[in-house]
């Protein structure tokens, strides 16, 4: 079921919200246990704002169109008053004690939240087995990962347990498990969307983003979360002028997409391969040009990516030192000082692959090393970002494969993390460059889901949104 | 390539400012991986960036100012329930001097 379907469905009377929300957590109770997309559910929190649409409908008012409609939001994003644990054991005990800004836009279009999903550990991962609280498997293949690190947004929506969900991307976080679990996901623009109420990881990389059944219900989600916020500074006025919701197709056949040489080169798996082939040959028959464009910094990126990254994730999880946010030294734990409590608390409540990131960040930015790492990598992500202007002189939306093959089995690179991060080589140039990007199921035969992506230029969400509401309009889902 | 870029002892001190306790399993993994992670990074030498001016922070935006205004919100203390121990309205740590330091 698509948002609009549900909205028609509510205001025809077909059905209460009061209904809907307990079909879906009976939906839940007996699904979720296998696929472990949840950490925490919020049953009290989404009926009564259910009991409140009902009653408001009984009333013949008018509702918003996103009026009841089920949401999941990944548990690194705060709501009021609720758990907020980013999936580690440092916050396991921690209740946010404010609304995210983007939680606090959606009550205003009285979503429901349905409850918080599962995460690589801080946002840290590709395959959500980072968690430290659980593992989540994906619904399509239970042996396989959903993708990470919005690994539980992707599987509640893959699953029917929720019509949308929040993310984050710092990386590749929403495109890759959506990718992974055949749900539409996007990576907004840097800045078009605030990170107020955002658990920070990499600041200058970090973007909220949503999970939807349908380009169209991202499109509506991400309309409603978009906009300029006096507590994020980074955060841009949403520009009026783009129709996300009702795009103008002819104008959008006219449209050139480029093709990176360097993206299909090499490191793509066959039946991947073959999959962007049909995808083209599908978008082509809809009356879109392709062109070659070329990245050339792209096979850099890497690199780039997991030097910036750690650096900031160093100085944004310095806060967690076991005395804030609760604490997870036991009771009867008695330090000698405040520094013993430190290294204790980060040593035992931060996970694997968390320290690993903080230690190399702490190790890039320290005396004798950062101009040679941070300072290069920050030079090498002016040419990556000088690679996309050049290619959008050319073409109007970059198409690009979002992964290298499908989800990979739950514990096959768990122990190995450099090829854990080569997981995100087509994601991360676009956070690299502060780029949209969007990834859509490929309506190709798979076994497993395929996405492809939209790279969008800056602040043009529109184009990518518009070309893949154009391609589910007009491409039929394969038979099964 | 060089083959060696963190020693244990750099290994050890890169800990010390990042405040965190190693077990002795975690710093033999971490070694390891620490050292596959910065070859990999050394094909950014490949690069001659001497001309190039680093990007610093995702944004082109430039000096966001807003008026000072007060109150911007009344959140003040919001936080503070989530400190494991208050005593007097006081919140409570473990103090910042060893005890024997005290003494001295």
């Amino acid at each position: 079921m698509t948002i609009s379907e549900f909205n028609k469905g509510l205001r025809n009377k077909e059905f209460s919200a009061s209904e809907a929300v307990k079909k879906l957590y009976q939906k839940i109770k007996s699904e979720d246990p296998t696929i472990g997309a949840f950490l925490t559910l919020l049953p009290d929190l989404a009926i009564a704002q259910a009991q409140k649409i009902d009653s408001v409908i009984a009333k013949g008012e008018n509702l918003p169109p996103l009026a009841g409609v089920p949401l999941a939001v990944k548990d690194i994003i705060l709501i009021e008053g609720q758990a907020c644990t980013a999936a580690s054991k440092i916050l396991e005990h921690y209740t946010a004690s404010y609304d995210a800004t983007v939680i606090k836009k959606l009550k205003e279009q009285e979503v429901i939240f349905v409850g918080k999903t599962n995460l690589d550990e801080f946002a840290m991962g590709s395959s959500t087995e980072n968690s430290a609280l659980q593992i989540t498997r994906n619904p399509h293949d239970l042996e396989r990962v959903p993708g990470g690190s919005s690994g539980g947004s992707a599987a509640a929506v893959a699953a029917g347990f929720a019509l949308g969900a929040l993310g984050s991307d710092t990386g590749g976080s929403i495109r890759q498990p959506a990718a992974f679990c055949g749900v539409v996901g996007l990576k907004p623009t840097y800045g078009a969307v605030s990170r107020y109420g955002l658990m920070a990881m990499a600041s200058s990389l970090d973007q909220i983003g949503p999970f939807a059944n349908s380009v169209e219900d991202a499109s509506l989600l991400f309309q409603a979360i978009r906009g300029e916020d006096k507590f994020d500074s980074t955060s841009t006025p949403a520009d009026d002028g783009q129709d996300l919701i009702a795009p103008d197709f002819s104008a959008l056949k006219n449209m050139t997409l480029g093709i990176p040489s360097e993206y299909f080169e090499s490191g793509m798996e066959n039946n991947m391969a073959k999959a962007m082939e049909q995808v083209k040959e599908q978008l082509q028959d809809l009356g879109v040009k392709f062109v070659p464009v070329s990245l050339p910094h792209t096979k850099y990126s890497l690199s780039t990516y997991y030097i910036i990254q750690p650096a900031e994730v160093s100085a944004n999880l310095a806060r967690y030192d076991g005395v804030r946010y609760e604490g997870v030294m036991p009771a009867e734990y008695l330090p000698n000082d405040l520094q013993e409590l430190y290294f204790e608390s980060r040593g035992k409540g931060l996970g694997a692959e968390v320290k690993r990131r903080i230690i190399l960040g702490t190790f890039v930015l320290s005396s004798g090393y950062h101009d040679a790492y941070y300072k290069k990598a920050q030079q090498v992500r002016a040419l990556i970002v000088k690679d996309f202007e050049d290619a959008f002189q050319k073409a109007d939306v970059i198409f690009a494969p979002v992964t290298p093959h499908t989800a990979f089995k739950i514990g096959e690179k768990s122990n190995d993390p450099l090829s854990m991060y080569l997981e995100d080589a087509y994601t991360l140039p676009v956070n690299i460059a502060g780029l949209p990007g969007l990834s859509i199921p490929a309506r190709v035969k798979s076994d497993m889901p395929i996405g492809f992506q939209l790279i969008g230029k800056r602040f043009r969400e529109a184009d990518i949104l518009g070309l893949g509401q154009l391609y589910e309009k007009e491409i039929p889902p394969p038979s099964l | 390539m060089p083959d060696k870029i963190i020693s244990r002892e750099g290994l050890l001190h890169i800990a010390k400012l990042a405040r965190i306790n190693l077990l002795p399993a975690e710093e033999e993994k971490l070694l390891h991986d620490l050292q596959d992670i910065l070859n990999h990074f050394e094909e950014l030498n490949e690069l001659d960036t001497s001309k190039v001016v680093p990007v610093n922070g995702g944004t082109y935006l430039k000096n966001i100012f807003r008026e000072d205004s007060y109150p911007l919100g009344s959140r003040q203390g919001a936080g503070k329930n989530q400190f494991p121990k208050e005593q007097g309205g006081f919140l409570k740590v473990p103090p910042v001097f060893k005890k024997s330091e005290d003494k001295a």
